[in-house]
């Protein structure tokens, strides 16, 4: 019983303090928040394929970038684009990119898959730069118009101010994980584990191995367009950086350090990985040197990462209180 | 020799360089692949901290060829020390963990270079005798170039001589068929794979002193030869010594030549070439696992 309200207080401190966030932290900071919120949704989209169904990527950073160009270019080029629908844009064209590369990645796993994924990531990059009169080279895309949200004649909801926009990302990237987390515990998200855990034996159980990698990975991307749609409306600046490898190693980076596998461990690593930026910065340029050492750190002594290291912790204070128990019950 | 056959000639022999430095570097990739079974990302930060090293001793001793043999020895001996205490230790998580493993050495070595370096631009110079060019049948080469190619064919020779007539050679390809099996039979299996990372990386070594004098010394130096490599990789099939050479060639003509014909498109060519042959056959050339 203990527990189950315990859980609703976490809830309910973490909901307040997000909510309040904005009032009392000033624009900076929340900032920050939103930069974060973005990347473990990112990072949780990874996961579903890293952690769910055991397939490794080393161009994650594609679906992201294609999130925040369909964005970007609609906004800039499609006159009075709602604020919706350009999110919505943002999600079909991870979908159009996802479905184009399915037929080739969904066959592959294991090495071939990550480095097919670099491959074509950099392919979309050197693409990027190259395609200047659609995508702006090295400049990117920016300054395009940010729609208010609302219904016209009714309300309407300034997007440019930092408050509103961040209540906006929070609860869309609230649901978004919301609908990633009910994705895991249906018996899709199990045939998704158990790929992961035996490819061979799923096959002969009678479900199909390959499309349901297939749907999974169109869902990732989905999820992963998402934060890059935000990521474009957040900055009014898509550049061809957010295709770049860093960003493909970005939630690797989050997701081994706060728990392959677990729903909440790349919420974990992006939260983490944001206060050690934050600290960082201030006395380095050098920040990758020290995720970098972090990583390895990581790798060497807890390989199971936050959530295993809370996982540990849980399971010490049990240990502990069943002795207390038995001590009890002895005397 | 008319114009246009002597710029066909031209392009051919800088593809052919290019082709050869990109195989040192991906025959060192499929090696340890082939026999380790890890992806190691950090190849081409090896790569880029030979040369650095490379800069290093010609700054300090003047002679390039000092450099040509220190600059790779010590890079191996970084990758041995990265094997023998970091990778060794995580290998038995499993192959994820050393992937991530990887990443998180070449984060370190692209960094501590920056801290060690600075960011900008320093220049090799190659010595008197490689400087310049040589007149051949009415043709114009640079000497550095043909060096290049001539000292890969010789690595390359060597390594297949090594690989294919000794004794040596049986027993790494023994243990990259089936290593466990190699282990069984009495072979120091933890030892040899040291080695082969330690190979490996003075391939990538050897290859990145190449480089340094034609294209300066910068942090970004790893960027193209190392999507190249992983590409020749994937093409060539893991672990396949053959298909690298291959396929480097094909790059490194594709290359050259792309930029001679259809210069806008040259940087993607390789791309495209890839996926055509993962269609075609997803373990590539002569691949037989993924």
């Amino acid at each position: 019983m203990m527990n189950r309200y315990l859980k609703w207080i976490v809830w309910i401190v973490i909901v307040a303090s997000l909510v309040l966030c904005p009032i009392f932290c000033g624009m900076y900071f929340t900032n920050v928040v939103v930069t974060f919120a973005i990347f473990a949704l990112f990072a949780v989209s990874y996961n579903l394929l890293l952690g769910f169904v055991g397939l490794f990527s080393f161009g994650h950073a594609m679906y992201f970038g294609a999130g925040a160009y369909a964005t970007a270019l609609a906004l800039a080029h499609i006159e009075g684009c709602p604020l919706l629908l350009s999110l919505l844009i943002g999600i079909l064209g991870s979908l159009a990119l996802a479905l184009l590369l399915i037929p080739i990645v969904a066959r592959l796993s294991h090495s071939a898959f990550a480095m097919i994924h670099l491959a074509f990531s950099m392919l979309l990059y050197v693409l990027a730069l190259k395609l200047r009169n659609i995508t702006g080279g090295e400049d990117g895309i920016g300054g395009f118009p940010i729609p208010s949200l609302g219904i016209p004649g009714v309300f309407s909801l300034d997007m440019t101010d930092f408050t509103t926009f961040y209540y906006f990302a929070m609860i869309v990237i609230g649901i978004s994980l919301w609908v990633a987390w009910f994705i895991t515990k249906t018996p899709f998200g199990q045939v998704m584990v158990s790929i992961r855990e035996n490819t061979m034996r799923v096959g002969y159980m009678g479900f199909k191995v390959t499309h349901s990698k297939a749907v999974a990975y169109a869902l990732s991307a989905c999820f992963a367009g998402i934060a890059g749609s935000i990521y474009a409306l957040f900055n009014d600046l898509v550049s061809a950086d957010c295709l770049h490898i860093g960003y493909s190693f970005a939630p690797i980076l989050m997701t081994m350090v706060g728990g392959v596998g677990t729903f909440l461990g790349p919420i974990f690593g992006s939260a983490i990985f944001a206060v050690i930026e934050e600290i960082t910065v201030r006395y380095t340029e050098r920040v990758e040197l020290v995720n970098g050492i972090i990583l390895i750190v990581v790798i060497m002594y807890f390989p199971y990462g936050f959530m295993g290291m809370i996982g540990l912790i849980k399971r010490k204070i049990l240990e502990k209180q069943l002795a207390a128990a038995a001590a009890e019950g002895r005397s | 020799m008319d114009p246009t056959t002597a710029m066909y000639v031209a392009q051919g022999i800088h593809g052919l360089a290019y082709g050869m430095m990109l195989f040192l570097v991906a025959s060192g990739l499929t090696l340890i692949f082939g026999m380790m079974g890890i992806l190691n990302i950090a190849h081409t930060a090896f790569f880029m901290l030979s040369a650095y090293f490379c800069y290093q001793v010609v700054a300090m001793t003047g002679s390039f060829w000092l450099a040509l043999l220190i600059a790779p020895v010590a890079t191996a001996l970084v990758g041995i020390i990265v094997e023998r205490y970091f990778l060794r230790k995580v290998h038995a998580a499993g192959l994820l963990s050393e992937l991530t493993l990887t990443i998180g050495v070449m984060f370190v070595i692209m960094e501590l270079v920056k801290v060690f370096w600075g960011t900008e631009n320093l220049t090799v110079t190659v010595p008197p005798l490689l400087q310049g060019l040589i007149n051949v049948g009415g043709l114009e080469y640079s000497i550095y170039r043909l060096f290049i190619i001539a000292m890969s064919f010789v690595v390359l020779i060597f390594l297949a001589f090594i690989l294919f007539k000794t004794r040596l050679g049986m027993v790494v390809r023994a243990a990259v068929s089936d290593a466990d099996m190699v282990n069984v039979l009495g072979i120091n299996v933890p030892f040899l794979f040291m080695g082969v990372f330690g190979v490996g990386t003075w391939l990538a070594g050897l290859a990145g002193v190449a480089i340094a004098p034609i294209l300066t010394v910068f942090p970004g130096l790893a960027d193209q030869m190392g999507m190249d490599a992983f590409i020749v990789v994937i093409v060539g099939g893991f672990g396949s010594l053959g298909g690298a050479l291959l396929v480097s060639l094909i790059s490194g003509f594709l290359s050259s030549y792309g930029v001679q014909f259809i210069s806008q498109l040259a940087p993607v060519l390789m791309f495209i070439f890839m996926a055509i042959v993962l269609i075609i056959k997803p373990v590539g050339f002569f691949g037989e696992r993924e």
